[in-house]
Order: structure tokens, then sequence, then C-alpha cells
């Protein structure tokens, strides 16, 4: 990207939105992890070595959820795009 | 007048490191109030039990190893996210 031929107001708000979207993926790999912790590591702790079915259970539980989290994204933007539309058909 | 910039990025470098350090502290926290929860049950004696230490102590370590194998993974997809938004921009422009 070349940042010369941005104002430097335009620039700031990139740097936001790119801090809020670190902060945001950080925010989606803590959730994943306790998530993913709470249903796979069982809590009875006799060893501390990762299980061969709990390394699959983490592997498949990290694909789900980001799999979740994709669907519910975009079905989230098609019904606020739909909520944004009626409002401008509202006040028109 | 001429070392504000620097002071500027220094104040700005501190923060970065202050926002990792409570990051970790607050995983810390996290992480002693779940292996308490799970391996601490019985209150009847005031002493922790071998078990109960060996327990957290093993609680820990798998948790740590857990994070690693997350991290990897989410690594992997956002990799793969990346490259499919890179094409997307490539065939985009053509």
């Amino acid at each position: 990207m070349d940042m010369s031929q941005i104002s430097p107001a335009d620039q700031a708000k990139v740097q936001v939105m790119q801090e809020m979207e670190i902060e945001m993926m950080s925010d989606l790999y803590n959730r994943m992890t306790t998530a993913c912790h709470k249903k796979c590591i069982p809590p009875r702790y006799s060893e501390s070595e990762l299980g061969k079915g709990e390394m699959v259970c983490i592997d498949r539980c990290v694909a789900k959820y980001l799999d979740i989290h994709e669907h519910i994204g975009k079905k989230l933007t098609a019904m606020s795009m739909q909520d944004a539309e009626l409002m401008k058909n509202m006040t028109s | 007048m001429d070392t504000t910039p620097e002071k500027i990025a220094l104040s700005d470098l501190d923060k970065e490191q202050m926002k990792t350090f409570s990051d970790f502290l607050l995983s810390y926290n996290r992480l002693s109030e779940m292996c308490f929860t799970d391996c601490v049950r019985d209150f009847t004696c005031r002493d922790v039990k071998e078990s109960e230490k060996t327990c957290s102590l093993n609680c820990m370590e798998k948790y740590l190893k857990m994070n690693q194998r997350v991290s990897q993974r989410f690594q992997e997809f956002q990799m793969v996210a990346s490259e499919n938004a890179l094409a997307m921009e490539k065939k985009l422009r053509k």
C-alpha cells in the first residue's frame, strides 16, 4: 500500500482500524483457547502430556470454531445490510 | 525539543511492553484459577496434598502445550486466509 497518497487523517483511521483488528483477533484467540480447553481437556491431570485423542480434539475444535466464527460473521453482515436497507427505505 | 520524537517512540514501545506484560499477568491469573478449580476439591485439611500439587502442575504444563498447539493451528488458518485474500485482490485488479 502506498501511504504517501493517503491523507494523515485517513492514515490515523487506518491505524486505529488495524489496532482494533489486532485487539479483536487476540480476543477471538483467547476465547477459542478457553472454549477448546473446556471441551477437549478433561479435568483429570494424571499426566502433563497431551493425549492423542486430546490433540485430535484440539485440531478439530480450532477448525470448527473458526468455521462457525466465519459463518456467524457472514450471517451478521448480511442481516445488518438488510437492516440498513430497510432503514433507508423507511426514511426515504 | 529535538528529543521529543524519540521520547514518543520510547513511550510507544513502553506501552506495548506494558500491554504484553499485563496480558501475561491476566493469563497467569486465569490459569491458576482454572487449575485450582480443577485440582483442589478437598477442604477438610489446610495443607496442599501431594496429589493436588502434581495435578496443578500437570494442569499448567498441559495447558501450555495445548496453547502451543492451538496457536499452531490458528497460524495455519490465518496463512490460508491471507493467501485467499491476496488471490482475491489479484483477481479484482485484473
